[in-house]
């Protein structure tokens, strides 16, 4: 018998918001993060704007020194989550709570740094906690020591669905009886000279719009040119359904669905198949028929190829009810977090399923032919019924996760 | 400034201790200042002294030490570019 997954913590750092409430404020307002990069990021290249989340760099207690960027988002996200959830860890059986996080890159920053020191100031003096705050599970395990969790503790890395890969695979744990308590979601800190040079070396980068710069990402467009890179974490704690009644939680929304193929056609190039499958992989573990889905946060990642392809994909597996269901590309606001994308879009589908209206894909005046769906363009939308929500993710490499949401009865 | 006051600046500005706590007796352990901090910490005093400490460095226990052995690596640092040969 699989258990139940209740979702009792939010937590989030964003381009647009330092927590739930700013987020769904500027969600709803239409509110865009993108903006110029401060120098000298901004002379790093072509790509002069990102998504930046307003929180300075922490030095003030010894233990942030040994934490790059993308572990200091991580603490700050999770610790909204777990005092949102109320869960005090202290009376918890430790070894059976744990953590998973998504991230693409890592500890970037630090990376970046050492490379710096070595080959551009040809120095030896490379910093001592190079390892420790670079490699790529270092965000889980500061989690992991913050909050003393003996469970599992586990780092995803599939690219652009790393997070909802971590929130698929945490849930599977409380399902099958494993671990009673996950922290569970994804960071990413790729704001560096060298993450946006790559970047814009793969000509994935959207071209800067000069009259407006925060409208640069414009998912489903004929005029979108590409994404905007973003950092941010948002982080979530996961419970089985007895574990939060027992404690008395108050639980925002259940963790229903859940699915995870892989395209093996091309590293980068999405496939409509792929995508459908994964749709239909996560329709079946929720038990779910297509059209009681209310709600797609899109991957719609404004680049040319991921829109078309999500968007044959989601007539593919919905059908006629494709028309009449509304879907939205959040990243024409909160940029692409990468790994930490799946996560911050999961949990705004369960923001969405509390408050009874979607967001808005914003920039989007001109759609494109190829792209004919509802992409709520006009503004956020009240919906009614708002029950079920279903969250996107696809990444370079193939990795296709899906997740699904349901609102919480009282 | 002395050795003792610029490795309690030290402490005080990259470790972020209280200065009324480093007392050349106190020892780094108590101080917070671990194993893995220590690393963190030698490598700073290189920087700031212009020294290469090895590692095999003696154990290094309270502030005092590590004062002591900065003074005694400066002074032989200062001896060996006493008798190099000058041009």
């Amino acid at each position: 018998m699989f258990r139940r997954v209740a979702i009792t913590g939010l937590g989030v750092v964003s381009p647009i918001g330092n927590s739930i409430e700013e987020l769904f404020s500027s969600l709803y307002a239409g509110k865009s993060g993108i903006r110029a990069l401060p120098e000298p990021l901004s002379k790093s290249s072509q790509c002069s704007i990102g998504a930046v989340v307003d929180l300075p760099p922490r030095d003030d207690l010894p233990k942030m020194r040994l934490l790059d960027r993308v572990s200091q988002l991580t603490l700050a996200a999770a610790s909204q989550a777990v005092a949102d959830a109320g869960i005090d860890f202290a009376a918890e059986d430790r070894d059976r709570c744990g953590v998973a996080v998504g991230t693409g890159m890592g500890g970037a920053k630090t990376t970046d740094e050492g490379y710096y020191t070595l080959y551009w100031e040809r120095s030896d003096r490379i910093a001592p906690f190079t390892v420790i705050r670079a490699m790529t599970n270092a965000a889980g395990a500061s989690l992991g020591l913050e909050y003393a969790l003996c469970g599992p503790n586990l780092t995803y890395s599939t690219a652009c669905s790393s997070s909802a890969v971590s929130l698929g695979e945490a849930a599977g744990k409380i399902r099958t009886g494993d671990v009673d308590v996950m922290l569970a979601g994804g960071s990413e800190a790729p704001l560096t000279p060298g993450v946006l040079r790559a970047w814009e070396a793969m000509r994935t980068l959207a071209q800067v719009d000069d009259n407006e710069p925060s409208a640069s990402c414009r998912p489903f467009a004929a005029t979108r040119s590409g994404l905007v890179l973003g950092e941010g974490a948002a982080f979530l704690v996961l419970e089985s359904w007895e574990h939060a009644l027992s404690r008395g939680a108050s639980i925002h929304a259940e963790l229903i669905g859940y699915g995870l193929t892989t395209d093996t056609e091309h590293i980068t190039r999405p496939t409509i198949a792929g995508q459908a499958k994964a749709m239909r992989s996560a329709l079946r573990s929720a038990g779910c028929a297509p059209d009681q889905i209310d709600y797609i946060n899109a991957h719609g990642t404004a680049t040319v190829q991921n829109d078309r392809v999500e968007t044959l994909a989601i007539k593919e597996v919905f059908g006629e009810y494709a028309r009449r269901l509304p879907v939205s590309s959040t990243k024409s606001t909160h940029g692409h977090l990468l790994g930490a994308a799946g996560a911050l879009e999961f949990m705004i589908c369960v923001g969405c399923l509390e408050r009874g209206w979607i967001p808005p894909t914003m920039h989007l005046n001109a759609p494109d032919p190829a792209c004919d769906l509802d992409y709520v363009a006009e503004g956020p939308r009240s919906v009614t019924p708002l029950r079920v929500a279903m969250s996107n993710s696809f990444a370079f490499g193939g990795t296709n996760a899906v997740l699904i949401a349901q609102r919480f009865e009282k | 400034m002395n050795t003792l006051e610029t490795v309690q600046g030290m402490l005080v500005d990259e470790f972020k201790l209280p200065a009324d706590r480093l007392v050349p007796e106190a020892k780094l352990e108590d101080l917070g200042v671990d194993s893995l901090n220590q690393i963190d910490l030698i490598f700073k005093l290189e920087d700031r002294f212009n020294l290469k400490i090895k590692d095999d460095a003696r154990k290094l226990v309270t502030i005092q030490d590590v004062v002591g052995y900065i003074d005694e690596l400066v002074a032989q640092q200062q001896t060996r570019s006493d008798h190099s040969p000058s041009a």
